[in-house]
């Protein structure tokens, strides 16, 4: 199936003044399937929200690349008509609106800055088109963003994204910031508007429960690295990444008979970003399965099941994959 | 770790905790509150009419969506209220005495001695310019303990909570410290005066979920050995599940559903509940499956029309929610503001 997305060798430092950078991404290769949509899950600091930015080019990898439909992405200024196919929605729609735009200026706004509508009629036609899609009726058209709920303003956001006619959407924590009342309708839009328009979506999120549900792959991230990526029911049903199985354990779930059945295993906290990783496996300060090559040797993100991998030396030695040579100064 | 055991009062009471523990004089106990604001004549009102009683050792939580009044609600125990919002009427009462009556001097004593409260947002929770250690000791000494007792209780608490190095993290400024062992101080801060009651806000919404299980492992542990109560401020039904023995569901300014935790997920009686509960995805929904929606947006509290105000979003609603508003009434085992006939209760 042809890729709609896909990264490669995705590295980000900032630099810091008398320190070594921050390594921010340490080496990302994802891909997303046209269509399809790639849920990315992870802690915070981890890097997902800086792989957001530099999937849609509003910053320039240090190294690597990205490429959009089969062609590079040049990362901004240079970001050119291409980058239009791709768009970010962001968490907090109240504050990726401006304030004192009403919906239809803000709409307006975006199409006429990329010239895709003459003023006047046809350009309010188009607006209200975009605000059809999202199921808000033309009486909202004159409302700024304090008149509108939540759910009605992440909405305004996601038909402001689609004016471009993008093919991609990069959703970062799309639901985080709503009321648990107004999620599902939120969801429920996208997958509607991803089925009607064909889109592919990156959807960022730590919520465990909905990355599940909407996503068709998982990309888990740890400390600037994708250690475990697979289909979704493979990543959370059948982890092999420890990491991966603390988290999805960590996640409270809406039922008190299996609440009550629960012993948590403490997994510690991630280390800042900003350091050194540790030698060797970067989780197995924390990894309750850690060997000595853990601590020596940094496991390779390797196929262990069907599609499905992980950067783990225990779980490569229980699928029969050797996942490093002791000592090649590559795998370090 | 999972605490499911009856404690030995005996063992868990802390001396400052006084009175003997019982199950039927509510430790707290909120009645017809009236949360709002007084304009000339005109009175805007935002909690309306909400009554809340927690037992000494009970684990209940608060669960609404933005403007239903739970923060706000809670916020009147230590009348916290940010002006001009105030009580209007209604009375809030602990181990017997109303705190909405009482002078500041009184109240100060109260605020983080007998009645701990921790916020969603530890960082702006804590004094950025004051080492951790002064800020705890600090705590203390408002509440009369000596100086040299205050240092030692400060190290104390800051092991209980599983702080690894307290002598590092004591002298530390909140800037130096990530958001868990932030929280993780707000906890231990909360904790120094050996509370009767913790109130939560919301205090693991903006953490990731393996520090939100340490907070929650922490505090079920805490609780379990100093019995405690604590009320749980949040959005989150998992949270919920995992925590707390009652739940209390808020909605519009008022308590709509008030249950034990395991009755109310397994049979939720007020429609709201139910809706909130079937837009979960999890098990059972197929995945891309289009999730349960509650149609239509939460109504302003401050300008309610006649009736229940969940109608207009009810598909239970029938000629009798337009004209009156429910009372909190007994269905089954579960208190529930609904008209919705018996044969439609779960």
């Amino acid at each position: 199936m042809a890729l709609a997305l896909q990264t490669t060798d995705l590295v980000k430092e900032y630099p810091r003044r008398r320190s070594t950078p921050v390594q921010a991404l340490r080496g990302v290769s994802v891909a997303l399937e046209t269509g399809r949509t790639l849920g990315i899950v992870g802690e915070s600091g981890c890097g997902k929200s800086t792989l957001a930015r530099l999937l849609v080019g509003l910053e320039a990898p240090t190294s690597g690349s990205v490429e959009l439909l089969g062609e590079p992405l040049p990362a901004h200024p240079h970001r050119g008509l291409l980058a239009r196919k791709i768009q970010l929605v962001f968490q907090d729609p109240y504050s990726s609106l401006d304030p004192r735009l009403t919906v239809s200026a803000a709409l307006g706004e975006v199409l006429g800055v990329h010239g895709l509508a003459p003023r006047g009629r046809a350009r309010q036609a188009r607006v209200e088109e975009l605000l059809a899609m999202v199921a808000l009726g033309s009486r909202f058209l004159q409302r700024y963003p304090h008149e509108l709920s939540g759910g009605q303003a992440q909405r305004v956001a996601v038909a402001r994204a689609l004016a471009v006619e993008p093919k991609v959407l990069v959703l970062d924590e799309p639901t985080s910031a709503l009321d648990v009342s107004v999620r599902a309708e939120v969801m429920n839009l996208l997958v509607r508007l991803q089925d009607e328009l064909r889109l592919s979506y990156v959807f960022i999120s730590h919520d465990l429960a909905m990355v599940r549900h909407v996503a068709d792959a998982i990309a888990v991230m740890y400390l600037g690295r994708v250690v475990e990526e697979g289909p979704y029911d493979a990543v959370l049903g059948a982890s092999l990444h420890p990491y991966t199985r603390a988290l999805a354990e960590a996640v409270p779930t809406p039922d008190p008979v299996a609440e009550a059945r629960r012993r948590s295993k403490p997994v510690g906290e991630a280390p800042a970003g900003t350091g050194e990783a540790p030698a060797g496996c970067p989780y197995n300060p924390r990894c309750p399965l850690a060997e000595d090559i853990c601590r020596e040797v940094r496991p390779e993100l390797l196929e262990l099941a069907p599609a499905h991998r992980a950067a783990c030396h225990v779980a490569a030695r229980h699928a029969g994959v050797p996942s490093a040579v002791l000592g090649s100064p590559w795998t370090a | 770790m999972r605490h499911e055991e009856t404690v030995d009062p005996a063992r868990a009471a802390t001396p400052a905790a006084g009175a003997p523990w019982s199950a039927k004089t509510p430790l707290l106990s909120i009645q017809d509150l009236v949360v709002g604001i007084r304009r000339r004549r005109e009175e805007r009102h935002i909690v309306r009419g909400v009554s809340l009683d927690v037992a000494a050792g009970e684990k209940v939580g608060v669960v609404g969506e933005s403007g239903s009044g739970k923060t706000l609600t809670m916020l009147s125990v230590l009348q916290l209220l940010p002006p001009p919002v105030r009580v209007l009427s209604g009375a809030v009462r602990f181990g017997g005495r109303d705190l909405t009556r009482l002078d500041d001097k009184e109240l100060a004593e109260v605020r983080g001695g007998e009645v701990a409260m921790v916020y969603q947002d530890p960082m702006s929770s804590l004094n950025p310019l004051l080492r951790i250690r002064t800020q705890i000791t600090e705590a203390l000494r408002a509440h009369g303990v000596d100086h040299d007792a205050a240092a030692v209780r400060t190290r104390e608490v800051l092991g209980q909570v599983g702080l690894p190095d307290p002598l590092r993290i004591e002298a530390a400024f909140p800037h130096e410290l990530s958001g868990g062992m932030l929280q993780r101080v707000m906890v231990a801060m909360a904790l120094a005066t050996s509370p009767r009651l913790l109130v939560a806000d919301e205090p693991t919404t903006a953490l990731d979920v393996t520090i939100q299980q340490q907070i929650l492992d922490l505090v079920e542990d805490l609780q379990a050995r100093t019995h405690m109560a604590v009320v749980w401020v949040t959005h989150d039904l998992g949270v919920v599940a995992r925590l707390v023995d009652r739940v209390v569901v808020m909605y519009a300014g008022r308590v709509v559903e008030d249950a034990p935790t395991g009755r109310l997920f397994e049979r939720p009686t007020h429609p709201y509940t139910e809706a909130l509960l079937g837009s979960l995805p999890g098990p059972g929904v197929g995945h891309r499956s289009a999730l349960t929606q509650i149609g239509g947006t939460p109504p302003d509290p401050s300008r309610l029309p006649p009736g229940c105000p969940y109608r207009a979003r009810c598909p239970y609603a029938f000629d009798r929610c337009a004209v009156e508003e429910p009372p909190l009434l007994d269905r089954n085992g579960s208190l529930a503001a609904c008209w919705k006939e018996p044969e439609l209760w779960r």
